[in-house]
């Protein structure tokens, strides 16, 4: 027999723990309602990069998890980040990506606000005096944010460990690039997916998918060993992964990448990369930088950011080579990520229904290869937070939504 | 409309239809072999102008090379040009800005706007046909999805 039947196809594969993930993880609404309160208003987020906001008063307002959000340089030159939305009525605030402000007034009543979300301004303030409101108490709900190695990472959770206890050192491949304090993002592009957002993540988990793209079979599976990669795994799940190898010359039209463009700490042929739970990845590709972020929009759809980043100042036409570097693999128009969005949406369309019961993670490789080991110990993280086991994670909970 | 006004429309109009059908051969035959092609578009983001493609005609011939090799959109891309602003350079050149909406169909039929852009096409009439000698897309639409391997 080949295909299955119903029942073995529901049936709980016969495999460890760890090694399965149930398709209700993607499309159960209970589910992405414990993500967002036990995950998202929980962990470290990589909002941005420090050069958005190089300017004293620079701003960049973005959304987290369906929260507006709004990152502001102060005049003091501290970095802070406040929920981006007004004391009074609830209203968004500031509704430009990014720009340059002393002060945000919010367009419905003109109430305002100073760089340090201070409330300075209320119309007619005296109609507050019975009911006791004073503008001295109705400042923005300031959000934690910490800067490391240059990027803006904030937390929802007042109560949240330090950053620096958070990420376990997980950026440490990073810290000679990142750490040199030159970098700007140089492009930036999102989209929503029809995708649970796990799916997005996933792809920068699973080193095995590499299959699926003809750019890495050429340059990437025959440039290196297979057990010269080796993944590094930190506490909270972030997990690493380096020894890849790329020989650009093997796909056509592409060139080696030149040692004069070389960023610091970074081979002209190295691939590595560094996942942060639950929602960033940082790729090193010889001459640029990508930073992704993934955050769900509804169980159902995500929004993706990304990023590359380049030194400042750097001559124009070696700025156009990384440029060019770059959207080779990346972009909404490279090789590789157009291809990767089309798998996290084939894959919703695969669990939206419950066509698809469980999807594996069970290669093991010795953390080496194509092992699916960062990928478990996402889920495993997963499974800490939530309460829940991905294979099985209702549990008896009712049917499927 | 003038005659070549004319020959400059029917030159924008055949290089989409081509690009619609992913004839790509085609669609080189109407470019200078000094062909500049590039996508890009404003980030209000990160307040900068981005280049998000950019091939000469060598570039384009091997990505072409390639294209049936790639995982990519199922469906098709649909072009509609508008042509706009028409301006002579010189005699033998002119330049031609043309608003462009692309329109995606899924293989069930379902069609849905993918892009909104601009093409600022530069196009040599020294030659006994009109010749693209660049085209540049500047994207209104930022939020591409899956994106795409094809040029716009």
């Amino acid at each position: 027999m080949t295909a299955r039947t119903a029942t073995d196809w529901e049936k709980t594969p016969a495999m460890p723990d760890g090694h399965f993930v149930s398709g209700r993880v993607y499309t159960d609404d209970a589910i992405y309602a414990d993500e967002k309160a036990k995950i998202f208003r929980k962990i470290w987020h990589l909002a941005c990069h420090e050069s958005e906001v190089s300017n004293v008063y620079d701003f960049r307002a973005t959304d987290y998890a369906g929260i507006p959000l709004v990152v502001v340089r102060g005049r003091d030159g501290v970095v802070r980040t406040f929920i981006n939305v007004c004391s009074h009525r609830g209203a968004k605030i500031v509704n430009e990506p990014s720009g340059n402000a002393k002060r945000f007034t919010c367009f419905y009543h003109l109430w305002s606000y100073d760089d340090r979300g201070a409330c300075i301004d209320i119309p007619r303030a005296d109609g507050y005096a019975s009911s006791g409101l004073r503008k001295e108490d109705a400042g923005l709900r300031a959000v934690r944010t910490e800067i490391h190695l240059g990027l803006v990472f904030i937390t929802l959770d007042d109560d949240a460990a330090p950053l620096a206890d958070f990420l376990d050192g997980a950026l440490a491949p990073f810290e000679t690039v990142l750490g040199q304090g030159n970098l700007e993002v140089f492009h930036y592009n999102s989209a929503i997916l029809d995708a649970n957002w796990k799916a997005w993540q996933e792809t920068n988990l699973d080193i095995y998918h590499e299959y699926m793209h003809v750019l890495l079979r050429r340059t990437q599976m025959t440039a290196g060993k297979m057990d010269e990669r080796a993944m590094t795994l930190h506490r909270n799940a972030h997990a690493g992964s380096g020894g890849l190898k790329a020989d650009y010359e093997r796909y056509a039209g592409m060139k080696a990448r030149p040692k004069e463009l070389m960023l610091p700490g970074i081979a002209p042929d190295a691939f590595f990369f560094v996942n942060l739970f639950p929602n960033a990845s940082l790729l090193a590709r010889g001459t640029v930088l990508r930073i992704d972020t993934v955050t769900p929009v509804d169980a159902r759809r995500c929004l993706v950011e990304w990023r590359g980043l380049a030194p400042k100042g750097e001559p124009d036409a070696d700025r156009i080579m990384r440029i060019n570097h770059h959207n080779q693999y990346w972009g909404p128009f490279g090789r590789n990520v157009p291809e990767d969005a089309f798998a996290v949406e084939a894959c919703e369309k695969g669990f939206a229904g419950g066509g698809a019961a469980f999807q594996l993670i069970a290669r093991e490789e010795n953390m080496s290869g194509q092992d699916d080991g960062m990928l478990r110990a996402w889920y495993g993280e997963w499974a800490r937070r939530m309460g829940r086991a991905p294979g099985d994670p209702v549990q008896g909970e009712g049917e499927r939504t | 409309m003038s005659v070549v006004s004319n020959e400059l429309r029917e030159l924008v109009h055949r290089s989409c239809f081509a690009l619609d059908r992913e004839d790509f051969s085609e669609f080189l035959s109407y470019c200078a072999p000094g062909f500049q092609y590039r996508i890009s578009a404003y980030s209000p983001e990160i307040r900068k102008q981005m280049i998000w493609f950019d091939q000469d005609y060598g570039g384009l011939e091997s990505m072409f090379e390639m294209v049936s090799q790639h995982l990519k959109r199922l469906g098709t891309l649909f072009r509609h040009p508008s042509m706009g602003i028409i301006d002579r350079v010189s005699d033998t050149e002119m330049k031609i800005v043309t608003s462009v909406l692309i329109v995606d169909t899924d293989p069930n039929g379902r069609s849905k706007l993918f892009a909104a852009a601009r093409y600022t096409d530069t196009i040599d009439l020294s030659g006994s046909d009109p010749r693209l000698t660049a085209r540049f897309v500047n994207l209104e639409t930022r939020d591409l999805g899956v994106g795409s391997h094809i040029p716009l």
